[in-house]
């Protein structure tokens, strides 16, 4: 029983880890930009989707596989970014009223109009990369190129599959190390300002456009290693790739608090370990279950009110 | 070396300046008045860049501005401190000091500039770590003002620096801007109060509704009938 207990543990903490390395471009776009993109799931499965694709097609290796995947979700990022969220955010200087930003262009009705705008716009790119994706390979079913190892190590009466470990280890590693990245670094830190005070780093001289699309980049090709370390993990790839990575990953950012990098490792552990009990005492239902009620806990508990500091967490490089 | 012409600028169909022209010049301080809502922060977002003017010129060093982003004309040698302070809040003191210098590369030359800033304002030094939202009016203030000066400008923008402070420091404040122009640094300053400004400004210019409707000495403004009624009360300049 207890040994069973920890097997379970164990394994939710190995998919946990992949919940955080999908949950991390999110948690980077939203900190950098305080806006939530929807398509972020679509971006990396279109990429998946190529990648497959040149497998079925050319016999590609995994290598070649694995960078056109992260290559094509990060150009549908900077799509995405251009078509939904580049100039969307609020460069006008407080007390100026709904003004015409050198930036936005435009009158507008305000901050409010255009994160809907954002939002909106995102789904319907969603839609529109997932249907591409779709259109490139309609079967149900791809085959993704493995790099799955056959063997499992036994630790007493454990069981771990190595393939897994160096996932989530590659997870953890990707986290810490950019959260280091945005807290010690020189662009790191234009990032966090960017992100603090949009005005403030157009006056400090920081290039607030291309930060923002650089983040957008580098969130979307942190996706698509996502997508490609998970699949080549699993093997296949499947339409419901996409929807995969959007919720598993928002619910890891949100646990986590959005736009805080190493808040996002914790959620997406805190997530995996959940999922993996509620699985062992309640079956497939109580896994799904418990990973929407875990999420309705976290948000609606006192202390993690979204007014209080959730992009604050980026900014300080949490 | 800077020369507004005939600018405007417009948010929708109102137009905030109505074409402003006028100067600053080098190693001066150039002190703007006007009472709120006359169109000078407008002004100082669009010699920034982050306001987008209609129509007119900004020439600094005898180079266009207008059409530039916001990060080429810091890189030209303007640097403003907006109004209302605007620090990172989410940043520590010492992060929001090293985004000010964030166009330069020499590290060695910024490392020695925080360290004049922290010698300048040892609030500041003793605040080093704290995160700058939970500093009071007062040292925002400076650290406003810092982090404009870690770009090394060539002339230094401020936008309404003494309002909302306690008297105490805002005497702090003039008296940093009255060393900074002994030292050479050529600034342009929009102000309210009139009484502080006469003691550290060259030149004035008073801006009404969009448009500027004087210009002058600080003995000509101490003499303009309607500066004497709205800027310096009842009392007589000698």
């Amino acid at each position: 029983m207890g040994i069973e207990l920890l097997q379970r543990t164990l394994d939710g903490l190995l998919d946990g880890a992949s919940y955080a390395l999908v949950g991390l471009g999110l948690t980077l776009t939203f900190g950098t930009l305080r806006r939530l993109n929807l398509a972020y799931g679509a971006t990396a499965m279109l990429g998946a989707y190529v990648g497959a694709w040149l497998h079925l097609r050319f016999g590609a290796p995994a290598w070649a596989v694995a960078m056109a995947v992260v290559a094509v979700a990060a150009l549908a990022g900077l799509y995405v970014e251009w078509l939904c969220f580049a100039g969307t955010s609020d460069d006008t200087p407080p007390g100026a009223g709904a003004a015409t930003s050198a930036r936005g262009g435009g009158p507008v009705a305000g901050a409010d109009a255009r994160e809907v705008v954002a939002l909106a716009s995102s789904f319907a790119v969603w839609m529109q990369l997932e249907q591409l994706a779709v259109n490139l390979l309609p079967r149900h079913l791809n085959p993704f190129p493995s790099l799955a190892s056959a063997g499992e190590w036994s630790i007493g009466a454990l069981v771990l599959r190595p393939d897994r470990l160096v996932l989530a280890l590659l997870a953890v590693a990707l986290c810490l190390g950019l959260a280091e990245w945005l807290a010690r670094s020189r662009r790191g830190l234009a990032w966090r300002a960017a992100a603090d005070q949009r005005v403030a780093a157009h006056l400090a001289g920081i290039a607030v456009p291309q930060v923002q699309r650089a983040a957008f980049a580098a969130a979307s090709a942190l996706a698509g290693f996502a997508a490609f370390a998970v699949l080549a993990v699993d093997g296949q790839v499947t339409p419901m790739f996409g929807m995969w990575i959007l919720t598993k990953g928002l619910v890891a950012a949100l646990l986590g608090g959005l736009g805080s990098v190493r808040g996002v490792l914790g959620g997406g552990l805190l997530l995996g370990v959940v999922e993996a009990h509620a699985q062992g005492m309640f079956g497939a239902f109580g896994r799904e279950f418990a990973g929407w009620a875990l999420l309705v806990v976290v948000l609606l508990a006192p202390w993690r009110r979204p007014t209080r500091g959730f992009p604050r967490g980026f900014a300080h490089a949490g | 070396m800077l020369e507004i012409r005939e600018l405007a600028t417009a948010y929708g169909k109102i137009e905030a300046l109505k074409g402003v022209s006028l100067g600053a010049k080098a190693g001066e301080v150039t002190c703007l008045l006007g009472p709120n809502g006359a169109g000078k922060t407008t002004l100082m977002m669009t010699l920034s860049g982050i306001l987008r003017p209609k129509r007119g010129s900004i020439t600094f060093e005898g180079e266009e501005l207008v059409g530039k982003t916001p990060a080429e004309i810091v890189a030209r040698g303007l640097a403003l401190v907006p109004e209302n302070r605007l620090v990172f809040p989410a940043l520590s003191v010492r992060e929001n000091l090293l985004a000010g210098a964030f166009r330069r590369r020499d590290r060695a030359g910024i490392r020695d500039d925080v360290e004049k800033m922290l010698d300048r304002f040892p609030r500041l030094r003793e605040r080093i770590g704290q995160l700058a939202g939970t500093l009071s009016g007062g040292e925002q203030q400076m650290l406003a003002v810092a982090r404009a000066l870690m770009s090394r400008p060539k002339l230094l923008l401020m936008d309404e620096p003494s309002v909302g402070l306690a008297p105490l420091v805002v005497a702090e404040i003039f008296s940093i801007i009255r060393q900074l122009h002994a030292e050479g640094t050529s600034i342009f300053l929009v102000e309210q109060n009139a009484h502080m400004a006469l003691k550290v400004a060259q030149h004035f210019y008073l801006m009404e509704q969009g448009r500027v409707s004087f210009s002058g000495t600080p003995g000509q403004l101490a003499e303009d009938d309607v500066v004497q009624r709205a800027y310096l009360g009842q009392r007589r300049a000698a």
